[in-house]
């Protein structure tokens, strides 16, 4: 098999949600020479970004997504050791703090982002669900973030990501990070309104979002 | 006056701070220079001092330490301010009075000066925890058949039907209805139904259960009083501002309830004085509190019963009772345990000190800092009862002589306190009689604080 | 039948788990293969199925489903295992709903068939946030005087004196208190105060909130119904299960529910039948629910009015009708607001799936996805009761047809659909009278229904 072969097969290990094929192939990567960063961009993160327009279409749903990450995860359990032992580096596009506003336990949508931004090569500080105002600015500061993003699935809760950018304000930090909202609730409308750079309609839409900011604020 | 929802927009519109922050760069500062500017110094040969200028400049100091101090929201982050004007207005308008019981246990729970001569109102009972329905029974209504209690504290289950009691769990609601339940069942047998329980809700530290219990087909009413709790230090959380919503709504007693450590972040005796008064501005003006429970405490042996506590009882005590009109429960955590001397000194000193200090109330001393499963029994309640009312008939320069007295028995044994016996072991179960022995030892006590000059009935 | 504390004991004592691990190794393999085994296959050209095999496995394969899954408890990190034969046991055992209301309004939530021309029970209304008091008012007086409503949701308050009403916060307290008293008296103003309130409670995220707005003070009875949810999918929390071990406590009746997600664990339209119908069979096991609310929400498009969504009430309607006595509530989400044809259409093809597949009751469809302030109107819910009213007079074999005939209507706008208009924008907020526009937009939708044969009152 050649390298685009094994690249191909690769990816189409986490499309298929196959954890033990994605592993194998990785070996067999290693095996013939591939290098573990091409593995890794070429054809695991090529493989997501299938699933990721798949689900984006509403033709897969969250467990294929979830067993896609999980497949991926097991691919890179051989691939890490192999990059650090080249001192190679997955290009690190940003780090994303993310998690759900205070007052609100709703966790699907946000680890859908998570998920989503992991395996597109963000870096993700994933804070849980009702977590305080405070609590997001210290923690974006901790993992010196680029993008705080908010989640939130009820009308009641909205307010708490208004919070959220108020203390930043107050903090004089607000400059310092891109803020994106989300949530069944949310619009464009409402991130406009308390100020926020952006608005993620889906999940998939939260990470073109979030690519798009990142790479306007490069 | 500001309202409650005065109190949370406050909560959520103050300056935002880490708590750590809060801890050290406002609290601390604010306390020490306020100990320092109104000179507030620690007595060591006086543990119950007399100097009513003393106490009333105490009170200024605390209003002031409140007002730069402010009351940090762990849920915002935020901390919530208050002008010298609001705190006074607050003082101002406060009545002073607390509505409690039904029937003939009806009655209302006012204030009491420094040196009153009027018997305190007399809060029996603890929320320490006892491991079976049977004991629970026997104590409360143990406590039910002292004539001169006003009110009563019920205990805490620790299971329920074998499952542990786990706080925020279903488990707890369940044994809180129960517990209010098996109470009021006891006050019935001791023929006090209308006998006030003012520790709502003893098994509970979650708001959830605190609301979930209060029904009213399980058996409470707004003459009972349910405490709210302060978090060391100056601080609060949205689960006590959840009970303190739900209350006022419906007029029930709220008692705030507040623990100033001595040792802690509140430094040494004279800055906790400080603490210790403020947080009775705090009960009147955050938790609009009906009555409170305060109960100082050592840092480092858990007790309220060492020399610099009482000082710190007496002093902030005085302040608060010589300005600020609401009625306090003060209680002490003793070190040693039930059917032991030490126990009765330390309780007796205790009472002394508070009681003569103005206590509008005081509380059966906890024994054994309140840490020991089925350590209590309800002949501690009755010494605490007769020593309360043996207590008003002095001032407090007898007093300061009496406690020093006292602490000589007991003040080098803190540290090795015995902690005592349990309720089974010092009690009869099933005909809720005292042992013997405990009969002989309360009696040898009673005798030699008699011999002590203290009028202390049987 | 399980007692809440055989429930507790099975959340403390069941198998140990993460949550990830529950929902990667257990939950979604489960889901797959169990669709596989029973062979739930999705039939887009009939939305609303009449295949009663299909039903019938579908139910057995929830409750095979069950037993290989549990349920899991965030509390304790501990999966509730169930039995095959307890759930067996639960279906047969089941006569029926609870008892609702008083007075004339005093009603028992009967179960239906497929086919079956009983009206099903009328639940109108939303939770939907309002703006204002005297916009809830208006929307519960609304609701009150149509004459065919069994039960009614009330709306929730966002504000309170201009504070958001943060979950978890003393405001969530003040607003679910007066969200239950506003209420009260508008159904009393309409003529209706025996009319039961079945979404307690709306204003309360938490169960503190919930729990204390239930405290008689306020003015809710046992009659009246509590929504205790599941969370998506397959768990609980101490949250609810808090809530649960009170309204059982205190007698009141229970509504299980939860809205499972299509698109999500569950993953497509088989699997989230799946997991809607096996929660049909917790929600009468374990919650001991006097009624079941439910309704699939598409994970794209926040709606349930979407074909696969339809398939799935119908489908599961059938199954738990055919093989139940525990009525449940179809609760679509329509994607179109109020005041617009689109919603019109959602509504009826809701109503014509699940009246026709033997739900016991359905409620007003909610307009735009329920996430605008305001955005309900009676109107709404006048036109849910006729629609269902109407489709009662239609087999589900006809139903499949219209459902058609409306889903060409709408089908291609879902991700576009128009947000409609709030309650002011479309109504009088003073005489309470829907404006002219909207009459006209209301009866010239109500001719084209009856263009399709549809006997649709006025």
């Amino acid at each position: 098999m050649d390298k685009q072969q094994i690249l191909e097969k690769l990816a189409q290990a986490i499309v298929d949600t196959d954890p033990e094929l994605a592993r194998a192939t990785a070996k067999e990567a290693i095996a013939s020479g591939v290098s573990p960063l091409e593995a890794v961009e070429q054809g695991l993160s090529k493989g997501m970004g299938t699933i990721g327009d798949l689900f984006g279409r509403g033709e897969v749903f969250l467990p294929e997504l979830l067993l896609s990450a999980n497949a991926f995860n097991e691919a890179m359990q051989v691939l890490k050791p192999e990059l650090e032992a080249r001192k190679q580096q997955i290009a690190q596009t940003a780090t994303v703090v993310l998690g759900t506003v205070q007052g609100d336990l709703h966790s699907i949508g946000k680890n859908i982002v998570a998920t989503l931004l992991e395996t597109s090569g963000f870096r993700v500080v994933d804070l849980g669900v009702d977590r305080s105002p405070l609590d997001f600015v210290q923690e974006a500061g901790k993992a010196n973030a680029d993008v705080i993003a908010l989640s939130c699935l009820m009308t009641t809760t909205m307010p708490s990501q208004k919070a959220v950018i108020d203390v930043l304000k107050e903090m004089k930090l607000r400059d310092k990070y891109l803020v994106v909202v989300g949530g069944a609730p949310t619009s464009q409308k409402w991130a406009d309104e308390i100020g926020a750079d952006g608005y993620g309609q889906s999940a998939v839409d939260a990470v073109a979002l979030v690519k798009r900011l990142v790479n306007k604020k490069k | 006056m500001l309202n409650f929802l005065d109190i949370y927009e406050r909560a959520l519109q103050g300056p935002i701070m880490t708590e750590q922050d809060f801890d050290l760069k406002v609290f601390m500062p604010a306390l020490k220079q306020v100990t320092k500017q109104y000179g507030i110094q620690y007595d060591k040969e006086n543990p119950v001092p007399s100097n009513d200028a003393d106490a009333d400049n105490l009170f200024r100091a605390a209003v002031d330490f409140l007002s730069r101090c402010g009351i940090y929201c762990q849920n915002t982050n935020r901390v919530m301010q208050f002008t010298q004007a609001e705190i006074l207005q607050a003082v101002n308008e406060a009545t002073g009075r607390c509505f409690a019981g039904e029937g003939d246990d009806a009655r209302v729970f006012g204030m009491r000066k420094p040196d009153d001569p009027k018997v305190p109102w007399l809060h029996v009972g603890s929320g320490i925890v006892c491991t079976t329905e049977e004991m629970f029974t026997n104590l409360v209504e143990g406590y039910g058949s002292i004539a001169e209690a006003s009110s009563i504290s019920i205990c805490a289950l620790d299971t329920l039907r074998g499952i542990p009691v786990m706080a925020g769990s279903p488990a707890e609601i369940y044994a809180a209805i129960r517990g209010i339940k098996i109470g009021r069942e006891a006050l019935r047998r001791a023929g006090r139904p209308g006998l006030p329980i003012m520790n709502l809700i003893s098994t509970s530290a979650s708001a959830v259960t605190t609301i979930a219990a209060s029904a009213a087909q399980f058996g409470l009413r707004p003459t009972d009083g349910w405490l709210v709790g302060a978090i060391s230090e100056m601080k609060i959380d949205f689960g006590a501002m959840n009970k303190i919503a739900y209350l006022l709504n419906w007029g029930a007693n709220v008692g705030a309830e507040t623990s100033p450590i001595l040792g802690g972040y509140a430094g040494g005796p004279a800055s906790t004085a400080v603490v210790s008064t403020a947080y009775i501005l705090m009960g009147l003006l955050v938790h609009k509190g009906k009555y409170q429970l305060t109960f100082p405490i050592h840092f480092r042996y858990g007790c309220s019963s060492p020399r610099d506590v009482l000082w710190v009882v007496a002093a902030s005590c005085q302040a608060a009772s010589r300005n600020i009109p609401m009625p306090v429960i003060w209680l002490g955590y003793m070190a040693a345990g039930p059917c032991t001397k030490m126990y009765f000194y330390e309780a007796a000193a205790y009472l002394l000190t508070a009681t003569t200090s103005g206590a509008p109330s005081v509380q059966t001393p906890h024994p054994a800092k309140a840490v020991k499963i089925d350590g209590i029994t309800p002949m501690e309640a009755r010494f605490g009862v007769a020593m309360g009312t043996a207590a008003a008939k002095l001032n407090r320069q007898q007093a300061n002589e009496l406690v020093r007295q006292l602490l000589a028995k007991y003040e080098s044994q803190i540290e090795t306190a015995p902690t005592g016996s349990r309720y089974q072991e010092c009690f009869n179960a099933t005909t809720g009689k005292p042992g013997d022995e405990y009969v002989r030892l309360y009696d040898e006590v009673t005798n030699e604080l008699a011999q002590m000059g203290l009028e202390i009935g049987d | 039948m399980l007692t809440f504390l055989d429930v507790m004991e099975r959340a403390t004592a069941g198998p140990i788990s993460t949550e990830e691990d529950f929902n990667l190794k257990v939950l979604v393999p489960n889901v797959r293969k169990i669709v596989k085994q029973f062979d739930i296959r999705y039939d887009a050209a009939n939305p609303v199925t009449t295949d009663d095999a299909l039903a019938r496995r579908l139910f057995d394969a929830a409750v095979e489903f069950i037993a290989q899954t549990g349920l899991y408890c965030t509390g304790t990190n501990r999966i509730i295992r169930v039995e095959r034969d307890e759930i067996l046991r639960a279906a047969q055992e089941i006569s029926g709903g609870g008892t609702f209301g008083e007075g004339k309004d005093r009603r028992t939530f009967q179960p239906r068939r497929p086919d079956d021309a009983t009206p099903p029970w009328c639940h109108v209304g939303t939770g939907i946030v309002a703006s204002s008091e005297e916009i809830a008012m208006a929307q519960v007086e609304g609701y009150g005087s149509i004459r065919q409503a069994s039960s009614v949701s009330i709306p929730a308050f966002g504000r309170v004196r201009g504070m958001p009403v943060l979950g978890g916060s003393p405001l969530e307290i003040y607003a679910s208190a007066a969200s239950v008293q506003a209420a009260r008296k508008a159904l009393w103003k309409a003529g209706r105060p025996g009319l039961p309130i079945l979404n307690l409670i709306s204003s309360a995220t938490t169960a503190t909130a919930m729990i204390a707005a239930t405290h008689p003070a306020f003015g809710l009875r046992a009659s009246d119904g509590w929504l205790i949810d599941f969370i998506a999918e397959m768990k609980v929390n101490y949250e609810t299960l808090n809530r649960l071990a009170f309204i059982l406590i205190t007698g009141g009746n229970v509504g299980s529910t939860c809205l499972p997600i299509l698109g999500g664990y569950g993953g497509g339209a088989p699997g989230t039948a799946l997991i809607m119908t096996a929660y049909h069979l917790l929600g009468m096991l374990l919650f001991q629910g006097s009624y079941q609310l439910t309704g699939p929400v598409h994970f794209k498009h926040s709606c349930s009015t979407t074909r696969d969504g339809l398939w799935i009430f119908s489908v599961v309607g059938r199954a738990t009708s055919l093989r139940t006595r525990y009525p449940a509530i179809a609760l679509g989400y329509g994607a179109a607001g109020p005041c617009t044809k689109m919603y019109f259409y959602e509504a009826a093809a809701v109503n014509l799936c699940a009246v026709s597949s033997g739900f016991a009751g359905v409620q007003t469809v909610h307009p735009a996805k329920a996430i605008i302030t305001d955005g309900v109107t009676p109107l709404e819910a006048e036109f849910n009761v006729a629609m269902a009213y109407a489709a009662t007079k239609v087999q589900a074999t006809r139903a499949n047809e219209l459902v058609n005939q409306l889903l060409a209507k709408y089908e291609t706008e879902i991700e576009r659909a128009p947000e409609g208009k709030r309650y002011q924008e479309c109504f009088d907020v003073a005489t309470r009278k829907p404006s002219e526009e909207y009459v006209r937009l209301y009866e010239q939708v109500k001719e084209e229904l009856r263009g399709m044969r549809l006997e649709i009152g006025d």
